[in-house]
């Protein structure tokens, strides 16, 4: 009875969907969508960044690259690719964090034994958290 | 063997429906004591989604459990505010999905009903463009999709703030406490034998028993020769130690079923299976065909989801209850209070079946049937009352970073988990060294947690403050917990180092059945990081 009684009140759900559809006119969603989730702090990345993302992902935190530069901002080089780009939802609330001088950061990927690219890591943590 | 004063209820069971139910209970001014034979929310609840949703799906099967669930969804957002964030869907169509745009959006028109419930907005319908434009790791061609707004919790964190609560206002608790025998006395049952950490049994009295103890639920109903029938389903999920995509995504996975890859603060859940149990409920392995079928469904609509590499797999056993014939997922998510006393069990009552979502509301139906059988009048107060750490609104995590010494990013996290008590942990520790820097965890949380939380091993640890929970899977952090911890509770050397190894060989079990070929090489590094740890007696 419950499962019936479901069924027939989406069917008709349906159809005054459909009518509804017939009658109005769409209209773009994005903006509202992307305004509704901002004070969420949901960042998106964009469709390079995206593309690159499985790469920018890979570090095991094995610290290396902590051993061949120092610190983006105040932060630990490893940290940068191992939790700050885990975490880019309210990257905006701690933007503190990775502002300031950086180093060789060339170099420093050159250590990764996993291969993470170190500047693009850094690039997109810092326009995240700034945007 | 020791014997304790009597309580008015004993509680078996510390998911997070026990854990409601202990709080429910002493909020009532009763005596509780609650015992967890493992650790608080080890069980199901930690094996969940990490969600608490309104239940779209039930809309084709029985429209009261999504009312119901999207109102209780709506108390626990508020009483739990620093436990909880917003997880936006984007759900794909795709040209032969079982669902047509069309279809899709109704439903999601009439979630909207139930929607500011539990403080939600509204669907949005998006074009193909649209779609790619917030979404760009979705398939190039799909026809639309819609999007649902749900919420993510910690689901480790909302047991332990139940048990913290019920524990100021004057319950007790106890993990790692196995009971091992319901008492009776002239068919009425009058307490329970347990076992402790440490061995030692003890015996405690109480006028009513709760059995919260979820898919364990007919073993213990079985010691007072009572009844309990479910029909359990395994689920696992896949767990990347990223957030990969910007917002969570559905898919249709071949049998159409629908999957969920949720997007959390850090991390993402991929899943979830759900198949007919029959083994045994403390031995519940991932095999690799079921995590195929998820990267099956996920490839259609995220192709790049094979180029991300997991960290482990989570699995766990809902406590359904029974019905024959129904294909799994098509099995109600309702539960049922059930008092035993017509089956010669008087003073046992079990709570079995329902889902996260509503485990208020199954506390409070549960508590109301105790306190009828006690005659006990007490208003429930759960739904009103903040759970710790929502009392007051919360530093600024940039504030609280620069006043304490810590990144704000650590400061952050920790406000997740401790909400507005966050000063409180840091102050504890004296100390500002972070220690697990994936996640990242200060050193002071962990004292904290050892001292105050009842973290007792190193697998506590990782639930109640996620040490190891990051990328590295602890490489870089299981051994300096393991000092930290063993120091608080007076470990020797050796038990330190054996708590690492134990700590490392569990959690493979779960990273096995995911790594590739990347993942294998990673994995490699990382054994080279914990080489002390793994090869001691030349096993994994």
């Amino acid at each position: 009875m419950g499962r019936a009684d479901s069924l027939a009140k989406l069917a008709f759900a349906y159809g005054v969907h459909l009518t509804r559809r017939r009658l109005a006119r769409p209209r773009p969603q994005v903006r509202a969508l992307l305004e509704t989730n901002a004070a969420d702090g949901i960042r998106a990345l964009t469709a390079d960044e995206r593309a690159r993302h499985p790469r920018l992902t890979t570090c095991i935190n094995c610290g290396l690259c902590a051993l061949a530069a120092g610190r983006v901002g105040k932060t630990r080089l490893p940290d940068l690719a191992s939790s700050y780009m885990r975490l880019y939802a309210r990257l905006g609330e701690v933007s503190g964090d990775v502002e300031g001088e950086g180093p060789d950061l060339v170099a420093a990927a050159a250590v990764c034994p996993v291969g993470v690219p170190l500047a693009e890591v850094a690039e997109v943590v810092r326009r995240i958290s700034r945007s | 063997m020791s014997v304790g004063s009597p309580y008015d209820v004993v509680v078996i069971g510390g998911g997070i429906t026990g854990a409601g139910v202990a709080r429910d209970l002493s909020l009532r001014g009763l005596s509780v004591l609650l015992l967890e034979k493992g650790d608080y929310g080890a069980g199901t609840t930690g094996a969940s989604s990490w969600m608490i949703h309104g239940g779209p799906r039930y809309l084709e099967f029985d429209w009261d459990t999504t009312r119901l669930s999207c109102q209780d969804a709506g108390h626990i957002v508020s009483i739990a505010r620093n436990l909880v964030y917003r997880v936006v869907f984007v759900i794909p169509v795709l040209a032969h999905d079982k669902n047509n745009i069309e279809r899709m959006e109704t439903a999601m028109e009439v979630y909207d009903r139930f929607q500011p419930l539990k403080k939600s907005h509204p669907h949005r319908r998006l074009t193909a463009q649209e779609a790619l434009q917030v979404e760009p790791g979705l398939a190039p061609d799909l026809v639309g999709a819609v999007t649902m707004e749900e919420w993510g919790v910690d689901p480790h964190r909302l047991v332990f703030a139940n048990i913290q609560d019920a524990v100021a206002h004057g319950a007790s608790a106890f993990n790692h406490t196995r009971v091992t025998e319901l008492i009776r006395d002239a068919g009425k049952v009058i307490g329970v034998r347990y076992q402790g950490p440490d061995g030692a049994t003890a015996e405690a009295r109480a006028k009513v028993v709760v059995n919260a103890s979820g898919p364990w639920s007919p073993e213990v109903a079985a010691m007072a020769g009572a009844r309990v029938e479910l029909r359990p389903a395994k689920g696992i999920h896949i767990v990347y130690p990223h957030r990969i995509s910007n917002f969570s995504i559905s898919a249709e996975s071949v049998d159409g079923r629908d999957l969920l890859m949720v997007s959390h603060a850090g991390f993402t859940l991929l899943g979830t299976t759900d198949d007919d149990f029959y083994g045994d409920l403390d031995s519940v392995d991932v095999v690799e065909d079921e995590v195929e079928y998820l990267l099956q469904a996920f490839e259609r609509v995220f192709p790049a989801i094979r180029d991300y590499r997991p960290a482990r797999t989570t699995t766990g056993v809902r406590p359904t209850l029974f019905k024959w014939r129904r294909y799994e997922d098509e099995l109600s998510r309702r539960y049922a209070v059930l008092d035993h006393a017509g089956e010669g069990a008087d003073g046992l009552i079990s709570i079995v079946g329902g889902k996260l979502s509503m485990y208020r509301l199954m506390a409070e139906e549960t508590s109301d049937a105790v306190c009828q059988k006690l005659g006990h009048r007490a208003p429930c107060e759960t739904a009103r009352r903040p759970l710790p750490g929502n009392e007051s609104e919360v530093t600024p995590p940039g504030e609280l970073a620069a006043r304490c010494g810590i990144p704000a990013l650590a400061a952050m996290k920790l406000q997740s988990r401790q909400g507005s008590n966050a000063e409180k942990v840091l102050d504890e520790g004296a100390t500002s060294r972070i220690l697990c820097r994936c996640e990242p965890v200060t050193e002071a949380e962990l004292v904290y947690a050892a001292r105050h939380e009842q973290v007792r091993s190193l697998a506590d640890a990782f639930r109640r403050v996620g040490v190891a929970a990051g990328p590295c899977a602890g490489a870089a952090c299981i051994l300096r917990s393991a000092e930290v911890i063993g120091r608080e509770l007076g470990w020797s050397a050796e038990q330190r180092f054996d708590a690492a190894r134990d700590f490392v060989r569990r959690s493979w079990l779960g990273r096995a059945p995911v790594l590739g070929r990347s993942g294998w090489a990673q994995e490699e590094l990382a054994q080279g990081a914990l080489r002390g740890l793994m090869v001691a007696d030349g096993t994994r």
